[in-house]
């Protein structure tokens, strides 16, 4: 049995279709990339798997157990079992660092103080993160804020971790730290992992498959080799990250090229 | 045209029952968490503090200059009939039973009702309470019911505070500057009141509180639209939480006072 299974699920915003029958199955251990252009659905994929969001149609069930059918005190405690990472890391503005990771440890936990402390500190140093305690999050950069983000999801020692768009509005060296920093959380805690990037060099590197929505579909989930080699004109596209071709429904002229053919 | 007007109507109605709906359930949903664990005795303090602490220098100053006003105005008009001495009584009669509670209720909705549309309006726009969610914390439990019982204490307080320092901003007018006796003041200020009209004040404060802090939460909780919406929330909040005072104020003296 699949740890994560996302079975037919769909979902509508009022007309507009986000997702419309999308399949993946999430074995123990594995780690899934999932790609796709900006407003396929790839967040609220992740929403659903949360259980922040209904489906409309079809269901995603955790451990066999389906999400929207649990009851909230049922959800808290899958929610447990799973650590997520938002895009702008959603950090708790009022409370400094510490407090953030060590949030879901003194609300769950019947630890005591000097164990949270101990448990906050190897969260922040599996994340590069030591002796920012003290710190607001308002004190801390795009990418510190990520990793003080994963400290927190993954404080509790969860089964799952969820990044959503961990890289996105970073430079391309912290791109690639938080890509080596994810990649040490999945080596180091042997989780599940899904991950919704941008970037193709940490997806590569992160994933040990491969999915990409394309208009709310899910159009191939394979290992990086076959999902490299695939010859859907899509997922090339994708990968030359080209302007033309069918991946966008209304793409922009080519002025440049049509000026200077016309030269 | 007809069927336009009913579509119309038919739509509006619909959308007012179902936030009517979606405020009740938040509201039972704050009531029904009041009891769950953990208790959070340190976010609670914090509340005490934001809005008990914090408010009383707006509450102190507004209801010395709302009853210094209204003891210029009472001197003014009793003088016209050469009845000066029931200045003092009407006074006590308006700042206990009107005057300290709702001004008090309507001051406190715009510093602490917005306070708490805005806080929770970032919190719901920077995705920190979906973070909540996913930290398996209900949001209601952890946000709603510390505001909530901070101002279901801390309103009726500082009603009596208002009360209080009403009594002196009469004093100096009618005192100070009319020139009545102290002793007469002090003892006409209380003269046509009884025990029950400090009950009703009392009443309103608390309902007054509810009213602040769960029109407060809900308009932040219910946040759209990232610094548009941040923006909106607390106006909306202090307009509606102000209306529903006016309104159950009306309500309640006229059940609590008959």
């Amino acid at each position: 049995m699949a740890l994560i299974d996302v079975v037919n699920l769909s979902k509508a915003f009022g007309p507009k279709v986000v997702l419309s029958n999308v399949n993946l199955q999430v074995q123990e251990g594995e780690s899934l990339v999932v790609l796709g252009g900006s407003g396929t659905g790839k967040t609220v994929l992740l929403r659903n798997i949360m259980g922040l969001l209904t489906p409309d149609s079809g269901h995603v069930a955790i451990e066999g157990k389906i999400i929207a059918q649990l009851t909230r005190k049922e959800l808290f405690q899958v929610r447990q079992s799973i650590g997520m990472c938002f895009q702008m890391a959603a950090l708790f503005d009022s409370m400094t660092v510490f407090e953030n990771v060590a949030f879901g440890l003194r609300r769950h936990l019947e630890i005591t103080e000097d164990e949270v402390q101990a448990r906050v500190e190897e969260c922040l140093s599996m994340v590069g993160m030591k002796g920012t305690d003290k710190l607001k999050p308002a004190e801390l950069s795009g990418g510190m804020k990520r990793r003080v983000g994963f400290a927190r999801a993954i404080a509790l020692k969860p089964k799952i971790l969820l990044f959503d768009e961990p890289t996105t509005g970073l430079d391309p060296v912290m791109t690639d730290v938080i890509g080596r920093v994810i990649l040490d959380l999945k080596h180091e805690l042997g989780v599940t992992t899904i991950t919704i990037t941008h970037d193709l060099k940490s997806a590569f590197e992160i994933a040990d498959r491969i999915a990409l929505l394309f208009r709310g579909e899910c159009i191939a989930c394979e290992p990086p080799a076959a999902f490299k080699a695939n010859p859907h004109p899509v997922i090339q596209q994708f990968l030359r990250g080209d302007a033309e071709g069918p991946f966008l429904q209304d793409p922009p002229p080519p002025k440049r090229r049509h000026q200077e053919a016309q030269a | 045209m007809v069927l336009t007007f009913i579509d119309t109507t038919g739509a509006k109605v619909l959308a007012a029952l179902d936030t009517a709906g979606d405020f009740a359930t938040l509201a039972g949903r704050t009531f029904a968490a009041i009891f769950k664990r953990p208790f959070d005795g340190k976010n609670l303090l914090n509340q005490f503090q934001a809005v008990g602490v914090h408010s009383l220098p707006v509450v102190i100053l507004t209801s010395v200059a709302v009853s210094m006003v209204f003891a210029v105005q009472l001197a003014f008009g009793f003088r016209q009939f050469q009845a000066e001495g029931l200045a003092s009584q009407v006074e006590g009669l308006a700042i206990v039973r009107e005057l300290g509670p709702v001004i008090t209720g309507l001051m406190l909705s715009g510093r602490i009702g917005s306070a708490m549309a805005a806080e929770l309006g970032t919190m719901q726009v920077t995705e920190q309470i979906d973070a909540l969610e996913c930290l398996a914390t209900d949001p209601i439990h952890y946000l709603f019911v510390p505001r909530f019982l901070a101002s279901l204490v801390v309103v009726p307080l500082l009603t009596v505070v208002s009360i209080y320092v009403g009594f002196w901003g009469g004093y100096m007018i009618l005192v100070g500057v009319e020139g009545q006796s102290a002793y007469v003041y002090s003892h006409e200020f209380y003269k046509l009141l009884a025990f029950r009209d400090l009950r009703i004040a009392l009443y309103k404060g608390l309902v007054f509180g509810m009213i602040i802090a769960l029109v407060g939460c809900w308009k932040g909780y219910r946040t759209q639209g990232g610094a548009e919406g941040v923006g909106n929330a607390p106006t909306s909040s202090v307009v509606t939480s102000s209306l529903w005072i006016l309104i159950s104020d009306f309500f309640l003296t006229k059940l609590l006072l008959v």
